[in-house]
């Protein structure tokens, strides 16, 4: 059946303001894509590109003294290079204080451990809870399994060192937007799978999920925003290779794979109605609450994808931002 | 991540700061945004907190340079930048700043203020009179005395030194739009959007702009798989093709190239969508995009719709050929 | 261990365990059943009703927020052939010009409530807070007037309201059909009747654990059976009541189940929200979903472990109170605040 595919939503006005005027400052992956090319030289092309826009160099991550940030060389997987943990101590809370463990986004190919934490550092302080970072391995130079086990390895030693850290192993939450959400996503069905951490929650925003990319979303928002059909198709075969898209994808590259959603910690998980990852996002959480589970799912109109963070002044930007954090509230409370 | 919308009060006041305060504010005003994120955008962009306060209409909005809402509302500062609402009126909007001016305030205190007009009028009292569409009726009729009209506008509102358009819509009355966004009467969402527009112009102006409003609607389309094409078309940008609706209407007999757009048409449910993408495209392979076909499915069609047709429509002539017959065909329509 | 495997040989599929209530929820929830039937047939109605108007309407004064509110009753003219229909008209006091309206319209699953329930609280604090004007509407109930009496008693007393908006001192362009459960599946009815007759422009849609599907067989609907305040039993009742013998059948107006349009293009902007573990969560994501798909504007809410009502029913719980929260951003933005 051939779905005649409806027009994009609109973008909400004030996102669709900000993006009129800003410009050059707006990576342009459609264009970096499009000179085509080696998938690694295009992948550092995009990082080069996508520097300026990913790294807030004035963010003080210790939120003005609230903090004490480290940064430890930890055991990565089997057989692998060791990983670097930034990780953020909140001074003004006694030990042992709750964990959020953040995987960075950037489409698998971009991005570090300090992509986007400025955002959870805030959020952390109110809570008074740590913060730990993982640096994993990009693709494509670093394919699948590369970038997930590095996250397990990451959580892994968090858990085991929690005491040495001063955090409380019965209270880690796992958060990640974007590729970083569906790493998030992958990793807690891995601890699931192998008996790992029990993780107290899931943070799942603007998730990236499922290869296959060809949604209703994914083909209706072709073109638009900032990550579209085509970005996403260079990410996940960037992860995958051939078998993107194929029969024989893992779940714990593509979470949307996995036939058993049951079992899993509590899931937060927020997305754009604007944005390739839309539908991907509503059918995990779907899935999820068919499978007995527990969901909070919050789909914001006019939104694309990471809007909250690119433009965080607009109203629904706003309201985007408080959402995660009452869910934070209320599932670290004491 | 850096927010996008930056502060343009740190960038030099050239006309890129201008321009893009200029869109900024266009942009909501397309997205008929409210009052708050037009006094979020004024903060926003000049660095300091901004407060909308129509004593008349007992309306205030403050808001902070996070953008963020604050009901702490004190009297303003009499140093601070402000604006009016209308020419010689009170002030109502104010930039918090205390000391020199930074380098975009005036041009974001017009911009503001002029979209917050727009939002007043629209949402918050005309009365009932000045929405009566015989008026702008009127506005509309040559042979009403030129200066019978410019009463009339006056009495609707509208500046006399504003420029406006006559927008014609179909089984409704026109209206007026002025430059910044205002409409007589005020705009309401009609159940069919489609549209002609008129070219901008004087008040006295308007008859010629309502003219070719009308010529311009009968060139829309619905926008549909059956009724491929622009639901608005602007009449300045029609050019020659509206001498063509000069001498076409319904009762005019249809040339043979019109005779064969029909014929096509009922060829198969694809082929008026695809003649429309091939006349209207740069490229075939930007129409096949738009089709959402492959470009060699596109290929295939194209050389079953010729033969029907019975002239290419390949080449730069067989395209022109084929635009003048669809334009032709809607122009028989209505 | 669940799974849902959808067998190609028939519709059945496997469905999995509950979900389970949020545990504040879970806690307020037990008082509420112990005062209700675990189960529901048509015979249990009158009964039923007669326990719940044991649940007293809001008062003269509740309503006026002490003051907050001019209240007025007005019997207005109904749909062509039909009676009356009642609207109570809660205007700001203070107001001196024209204010965006919430045209209220109660729940109760197509057969209980009234225009003054308790439903209506949660929506004159937001109301006061944003300085809107509540327009309740009194439609005439199902099984004693089914289709298409409750929608047409709605879609009239807003065309009166848009009509008289100067007498009334409301803004007719900014005008948000709103309600909850029952209600918001006759808002959303109301807003498609509205696109369809080309009648008043509604600048919103807000529909709070919206009933919209009588084929009452989703997945969450069999998922939740026998458990929380309306489970399929009690939904068969009120679409019985409503449709009768076309309930679930081919020939269903959208108008009576918004979930059977088949365009949901050109609707105003919807504020849908849902609990995960109650009988609408799948047919309220699915009209969200639908609604993007036609290019359209929708925010969507599904908060974890709410069973149906649970922001009127236990609204001291915390994830009650956020979901509360939720609403009063959005109407900002809508009415152009």
């Amino acid at each position: 059946m051939t779905d005649v595919i409806g027009p994009p939503p609109p973008f909400d006005p004030e996102l669709a303001a900000a993006i009129a005027i800003a410009g050059e400052k707006m990576p342009d992956i459609g264009r970096m894509l499009a000179r085509g090319g080696d998938a690694v030289a295009t992948a550092r092309a995009l990082r080069d590109e996508m520097a300026d826009f990913l790294l807030d160099p004035d963010a003080d991550l210790t939120r003005d003294g609230a903090f004490t940030v480290s940064e430890r060389e930890v055991s990565g997987p089997d057989g692998a290079p060791d990983i670097t943990l930034l990780i953020c101590r909140p001074n003004n809370a006694p030990p042992p204080v709750g964990v959020i463990y953040f995987v960075h986004g950037g489409g698998m190919v971009v991005g570090d451990r300090f992509t986007g934490l400025a955002n959870f550092l805030g959020v952390a302080e109110e809570l008074g809870v740590a913060v730990v970072s993982v640096e994993y391995r990009l693709a494509p130079e670093h394919p699948h399994p590369a970038p997930v086990d590095d996250c397990y390895a990451g959580l892994l030693w968090t858990v085991e060192h929690a005491e040495e850290l001063g955090v409380d192993p019965a209270r880690v939450v796992i958060a990640g937007g974007s590729a970083g959400g569906g790493l998030t996503a992958a990793t807690a069905l891995l601890a699931k799978d192998r008996g790992g951490p029990a993780l107290l929650g899931q943070l799942l925003l603007c998730p990236m999920l499922d290869d296959r990319n060809d949604t209703y979303s994914a083909r209706q928002m072709a073109g638009v925003g900032l990550w579209d059909q085509t970005a996403n198709q260079f990410g996940w075969s960037a992860l995958l290779g051939d078998a993107q898209g194929g029969d024989d994808v893992s779940p714990y590259a593509a979470p949307a794979r996995a036939t058993d959603l049951s079992g899993l910690p509590p899931a937060f998980i927020d997305v754009g109605s604007a944005e390739t990852f839309r539908d991907e996002a509503v059918e995990y959480a779907s899935r999820i609450w068919r499978a007995g589970g527990i969901a909070e799912l919050h789909v914001w109109p006019g939104g694309f994808h990471g809007f909250s963070g690119i433009v965080p002044q607009a109203a629904v930007s706003q309201a985007a931002g408080q959402a995660p954090r009452a869910w934070l509230r209320r599932i670290l409370a004491d | 991540m850096q927010e996008l919308v930056g502060r343009l009060a740190r960038v030099d006041p050239d006309a890129g700061a201008a321009v893009k305060v200029i869109a900024y504010f266009d942009r909501l005003v397309e997205g008929r945004a409210g009052l708050e994120p037009i006094v979020r955008g004024a903060a926003v962009l000049a660095g300091c907190a901004a407060r909308l306060v129509d004593e008349q209409r007992r309306v205030q909005v403050r808001i902070d340079v996070h953008g963020r809402v604050r009901g702490d509302i004190g009297l303003p500062d009499p140093d601070w930048p402000s604006a009016p609402l209308v020419q010689d009126g009170p002030p109502v909007l104010w930039l918090e700043r205390g000391g020199p001016a930074g380098p975009v305030d005036a041009m974001v205190l017009e911009r503001a203020a002029a979209a917050a007009r727009a939002v007043l009028e629209r949402t918050r009292g005309r009365s009932k009179a000045l929405e009566d569409p015989a008026s702008v009726e009127v506005l509309f009729d040559a042979a009403v005395a030129a200066q019978t009209r410019l009463a009339i506008a006056h009495r609707l509102g509208i500046a006399e030194n504003a420029q406006v358009r006559a927008v014609a819509l179909i089984n409704e009355v026109g209206r007026v739009e002025s430059a910044d966004g205002a409409s007589w009467p005020g705009k309401r969402r009609s159940t069919d959007r489609r549209a002609g527009i008129g070219p901008i112009g004087d008040v006295v102006d308007l008859p010629v702009s309502w003219s070719g409003a009308r010529t311009a609607l009968r060139f829309t389309a619905a926008e549909t798989a059956q009724d491929p094409g622009p639901r608005i078309v602007h009449a300045d940008q029609l050019g020659g093709l509206a001498v063509l609706a000069d001498v076409i209407g319904p009762d005019t007999d249809p040339v043979p190239d019109v005779h064969a757009i029909e014929r096509a048409k009922t060829d198969a449910p694809w082929v008026l969508a695809t003649l429309v993408a091939v006349a209207t495209s740069p490229s075939l392979r930007t129409a096949a995009t738009t089709l959402r076909v492959h470009h060699s499915t596109l290929q295939e069609r194209l050389g079953h719709v010729e033969h029907v047709l019975g002239w290419s429509i390949r080449d730069p002539q067989g395209r022109l050929r084929l635009h003048l017959a669809i334009a032709m065909w809607r122009l028989h329509q209505r | 261990m669940t799974t849902t495997v959808p067998s190609p040989e028939s519709d059945a599929v496997r469905i999995g365990p509950p979900v389970p209530f949020d545990p504040e929820l879970a806690a307020a929830l037990d008082v509420i059943r112990e005062r209700m039937p675990a189960t529901f047939t048509a015979e249990m109605l009158p009964m039923f009703r007669a326990a719940r108007a044991e649940l007293p309407d809001l008062t003269d004064d509740e309503i006026s927020l002490g003051g907050t509110f001019d209240v007025i009753e007005r019997t207005v003219p109904g749909p062509a052939g039909a009676p009356e229909v009642p609207l109570l008209i809660c205007r700001p006091a203070s107001a001196t010009v024209a204010v965006p309206a919430l045209y209220f319209i109660h729940g109760g699953g197509m057969i209980m409530g009234t225009n003054r329930g308790q439903g209506m609280a949660d929506v004159l604090e937001v109301a006061a807070e944003l300085g809107l004007a509540v327009i309740s509407v009194e439609y005439r109930l199902a099984p004693d007037h089914p289709h298409p009496a409750p929608v047409e008693d709605c879609y009239a007393g807003l065309l009166w309201t848009v009509e008289h908006a100067d007498e009334l001192g409301v803004d007719p362009n900014r005008l948000v059909v709103s309600g909850a459960s029952a209600g918001g599946g006759l808002a959303a009815a109301t807003a498609l009747l509205a696109r369809d007759r080309g009648g008043p422009a509604l600048v919103g849609q807000l529909l709070l654990c919206p009933m919209l599907d009588d084929r009452n067989d989703t997945y969450s609907a069999r998922q939740m059976a026998g458990l929380g305040v309306w489970d399929i039993s009690f939904n068969q009742v009120g679409w019985s009541a409503l449709l009768g013998d076309a309930q679930g059948g081919d020939d269903v107006s959208p108008y009576a189940a918004p979930a059977r349009a088949t365009d949901l293009s050109g609707l105003p902007p919807a504020f849908i929200d849902v609990g995960s573990a109650e009988t609408f969560r799948d047919e309220a994501v699915d009209y969200a979903s639908r609604i993007w798909r036609a290019g359209g504007i929708a925010e969507l809410h599904v908060w974890p472990g709410g069973f149906h009502g649970f922001v009127l029913l236990a609204g001291q719980a915390a994830i009650s109170q956020t979901a509360k929260a939720a609403v009063a951003p959005w109407l900002r933005r809508i009415i152009g605040a």
